[in-house]
């Protein structure tokens, strides 16, 4: 896991929050510029597991993988549950969902930067 | 009555959402791995974790008995092993999503329950009984 490309994924999820929050906060409900920063973040969180996944192939990484391959995977489908739960509202409470959505990755990946290095447990 | 699962709603389900996907995640982890060091902790991880799982689909579906049910056994769940974890700290050799009152999730599932909670009673109001604003 490349420090340089965490540090993307978790600016990127902070801006897709912020730019979420935003929409919230001016009641519009979720447009497709949200669909496009989203597809943007699962793009960088795909490009992560090939990353991670081929360095953890090589022997890097935690000892006991287990709980960083759950993050490794489970990270993805957020993205994904987002736009779906967002987008049934048509109300500014879809892109707040987002906020959700963005915080939570954000979160996740200093977590995953913990178990790479062992730190924190 | 209106849907819990829209409006804010749509908000709290999502961290629900979360909360299921992250017990269910650490409870699968704690189970494959290491059940036999801790079998207590485990078990209540994975209890958690039907519970998170139960409360993000009935606040979703509006079901609000068996959400207000899965809000109250969350709260007095984590309070209680909340307690129990600080007691007994050697009983919870690796925490659960609801030891220290869940301060490794930022008191999150501490303050959910309740928020839970609230938004199942106010939504059980009809919104034509309120007062009109002039």
């Amino acid at each position: 896991m490349t420090n340089p490309l965490a540090t993307v994924i978790i600016v990127a999820a902070l801006l897709v929050a912020a730019y979420s929050l935003i929409a919230t906060l001016r009641s519009r409900p979720m447009d497709w510029s949200h669909l496009v920063a989203l597809g943007v973040l699962e793009v960088l969180l795909a490009g992560q597991a090939v990353v991670a996944g081929t360095e953890l192939a090589g022997g890097a990484g935690p000892r006991h993988p287990a709980t960083f391959i759950g993050y490794l995977a489970g990270i993805m489908v957020i993205p994904v549950l987002g736009a779906a739960w967002g987008r049934a509202e048509r109300s500014r409470w879809g892109p707040g969902v987002l906020v959700v959505a963005g915080l939570t990755i954000a979160v996740m990946i200093v977590r995953m930067q913990q178990l790479w290095e062992g730190t924190g447990v | 009555m209106s849907e819990t699962g829209s409006g804010p709603g749509r908000i709290l389900v999502a961290v629900y959402g979360v909360f299921a996907l992250a017990a269910t995640s650490r409870a699968g982890v704690q189970i494959a791995t290491k059940f036999h060091e801790a079998p207590l902790a485990y078990g209540l991880s994975a209890f958690a974790a039907v519970i998170y799982i139960l409360a993000t689909v009935a606040l979703a579906r509006s079901s609000r008995w068996v959400a207000v049910i899965a809000c109250t056994i969350e709260f007095v769940g984590v309070l209680a092993i909340g307690t129990y974890s600080l007691v007994s700290a050697s009983s919870f050799p690796d925490a659960t999503v609801w030891s220290g009152y869940g301060q490794g999730y930022g008191y999150v599932p501490l303050v959910l329950p309740v928020l839970g909670l609230v938004w199942l009673r106010r939504t059980s109001r009809t919104p034509t009984t309120e007062p009109a604003a002039h």
